[in-house]
């Protein structure tokens, strides 16, 4: 996966940035993402292409349950979301759905890749390549469920394995 | 070795665990609103799957039902849409609802509890983060997203991760418990642990200031469980509970014998050990007042509000979230918090629309006016909880008071119906949310108390509530 990197340096982006409560009640996905970040950043619509990627730190997706959050971003273009932690509801809904990769990175990475770096990611090897700036970074390997999850492509298509 | 409560229900619900594997869990009560369901029931449609267990799922509007006059036509066309779409659903599929007629309607994690639907021991989910408020009579509560909503609609069960256990112990008794309430506890809880302290982990509250408390006190303090980054939160069944949930509309029948069974398996084995502890002393909290925009920024009553650099002990981007928290909010640090000015007041949410809040909160406002630059409302949590408190006569002390006196729902806490802030208006909240916008685009969020709020309602600004005789 390869893609470019919007950053936002911040802890704790909610899911209430991410798609606020009044959008709730849009079924249309489309126009659901149109409303994406949109308190967080108005121009976060002309920086995001199809198949880019968000950095940020900690606590990422926190507060509300609505799997409109990824949806949204999704919808948006974004494939992955890489960040220092996760909010549980927020990492499981993105994987269930298979909307988006939630990309738990260290310090290291949080700190190397800039705004707008070009990276590549393979999550099998879990490693992060900046090919901006020539330099590659652990990515946190997926327990093992939400691996099986997103090879599966969704909750609905996981299937145990058989004894 | 002894186990954990959490542990004990945790296995006992256990359809599928193999080494290195997730859990297939089965849930017990599925708690269905018109928000987070619509694209759950379509993918049931989709995929020619019935509901497994109908008689085990439960439905309410709640989200963005208006709180005004209900004789009236919605007049969000598209809340209209997804109120009707809820009401299709649930009879397309023979699901239990309590519609916007119904006595019963009310904030999902309002009515569960009261109806005697959330039972003690069970596994309960419900696609709505505030979920762990029914933790506090010992259920293992969990708030899920759309697809997993789809999921125990279809098969009654989830894929689950073993979460780890995290125990928060709160000692001591508070000098003044009208003033310093359970929300203050767990304002001070998140204050301490922080917004992500709790990720991963289900906390189970223990310690003689979680007992002290009443049924609809731990079910604010489980209920911001969410704030803190936890799973769920969990309280230990104790007498209080077997006596809040005994002759309730859907208590069951064998009453009697649960309890009996409850009062030996529900509770922590005193050789058991848990994940993470965190100790909170409540003999010396003041009531707390957030300043920032998550609800780990809070602090005193009696304090200014800090410094970025004072808030974020070095962490780079904690200082950068408390600068553009402060710019958000159009504060400044060393600013008394009681030298902040409101300009609107909601007493309402599953954190605090309960009886007793309301009661509370009539103590303080009883014979007096909300200040005249305030406007105030009271949304109860239900309708059963409008018409307990108005056969009390609370609804006239809020009237008397000029507070609006509103229909059940969840209303000004996340804004999805008309009740919402205008940019750069400043409210004092009883929710459990101060994020950018939660409250409508640009509307500023103060998370108190329900005496806090309306103390802050009469004044117009906060005021330290521990200076009033609330007795």
């Amino acid at each position: 996966m390869k893609g470019n990197v919007v950053k936002y340096a911040r802890d704790n982006i909610d899911t209430d940035v991410i798609i606020p409560g009044q959008y709730l009640k849009v079924h249309d996905y489309a126009e659901l993402a149109t409303h994406a970040m949109e308190g967080l950043d108005p121009d976060f619509h002309s920086k995001i292409k199809e198949g880019d990627f968000i950095l940020s730190g900690k606590n990422f997706g926190c507060g509300s349950s609505r799997e409109h959050a990824p949806i949204a971003l999704s919808h948006s273009g974004v494939k992955a979301i890489l960040a220092l932690s996760f909010a549980r509801i927020f990492y499981r809904n993105s994987v269930d759905g298979a909307f988006l990769l939630p990309i738990e990175i260290d310090q290291d990475a949080y700190d190397g890749i800039s705004e707008g770096d070009e990276i590549n990611i393979d999550i099998s090897t879990n490693e992060i390549k900046n090919l901006t700036k020539n330099q590659t970074y652990k990515m946190k390997p997926f327990s093992e469920i939400i691996g099986k999850i997103i090879a599966a492509g969704g909750l609905f298509k996981y299937k145990p394995d058989q004894d | 070795m002894g186990k954990t409560l959490f542990e004990k229900i945790w296995e006992s619900h256990i359809v599928v665990e193999k080494q290195n594997e997730p859990a297939l869990i089965y849930i017990d009560r599925h708690l269905v609103h018109e928000v987070t369901s619509p694209q759950a029931f379509d993918g049931l449609r989709m995929n020619d799957r019935e509901v497994r267990r109908p008689d085990l799922t439960i439905a309410t509007m709640d989200h963005n039902v208006p709180t005004s006059d209900r004789s009236l036509p919605i007049l969000d066309q598209t809340s209209a849409v997804q109120i009707k779409t809820l009401e299709n659903n649930c009879k397309d599929f023979g699901i239990k609802l309590f519609d916007i007629n119904s006595p019963n309607q009310g904030i999902v994690h309002v009515i569960g509890p009261q109806l005697g639907i959330t039972l003690p021991g069970t596994t309960i989910v419900c696609g709505d983060s505030h979920t762990s408020t029914h933790g506090a009579f010992g259920a293992l509560a969990l708030g899920i997203g759309t697809s997993e909503v789809e999921h125990v609609l279809a098969s009654q069960t989830l894929w689950l991760e073993k979460p780890k256990t995290f125990e928060v112990r709160v000692e001591g008794k508070r000098k003044n418990p009208h003033a310093v309430t359970a929300k203050d506890i767990i304002l001070s809880i998140i204050k301490n642990i922080g917004t992500a302290g709790g990720t991963g982990t289900v906390i189970e509250y223990r310690g003689e200031g979680i007992t002290d408390l009443s049924m609809e006190q731990r079910m604010t303090i489980c209920n911001m469980s969410i704030e803190g980054g936890a799973r769920a939160g969990l309280i230990a069944p104790d007498q209080k509970t077997f006596d809040y949930l005994r002759n309730r509309e859907y208590t069951p029948q064998n009453y009697d014998s649960l309890v009996d069974n409850w009062k030996v398996n529900l509770q922590t084995d005193s050789d058991a050990t848990f994940d993470k502890t965190f100790v909170l002393d409540i003999n010396d909290i003041a009531p707390q007042v957030s300043w920032g925009t998550n609800p780990g920024m809070t602090c005193d009553v009696n304090e200014s509000i800090p410094s970025p650099d004072e808030f974020s002990n070095g962490d780079a981007n904690q200082k950068k979230g408390a600068e553009k928290a402060l710019e958000y909010m159009a504060l400044e640090s060393g600013t008394l918090i009681e030298d902040i000015e409101i300009d609107r007041v909601f007493i309402g949410s599953c954190t605090n629309a309960r009886l007793e809040d309301l009661i509370e909160a009539s103590k303080v406002i009883q014979g007096q006016k909300v200040a005249s630059n305030v406007s105030a409302m009271v949304v109860p949590g239900s309708q059963m909880v409008k018409k307990q408190a108005e056969e009390m006569g609370l609804h006239k002390i809020f009237i008397d008071a000029n507070f609006e006196w509103r229909e059940a729902g969840c209303s000004m806490c996340l804004g999805m119906n008309p009740d919402i802030l205008s940019p750069g208006e400043r409210c004092a909240s009883t929710s459990n949310r101060n994020f950018e916008g939660r409250q409508g685009n640009g509307g500023r969020t103060h998370l108190v108390s329900p005496v806090m709020a309306a103390a802050a309602a009469i004044n117009g600004h906060f005021v330290d509530v521990r200076k009033l005789d609330l007795n």
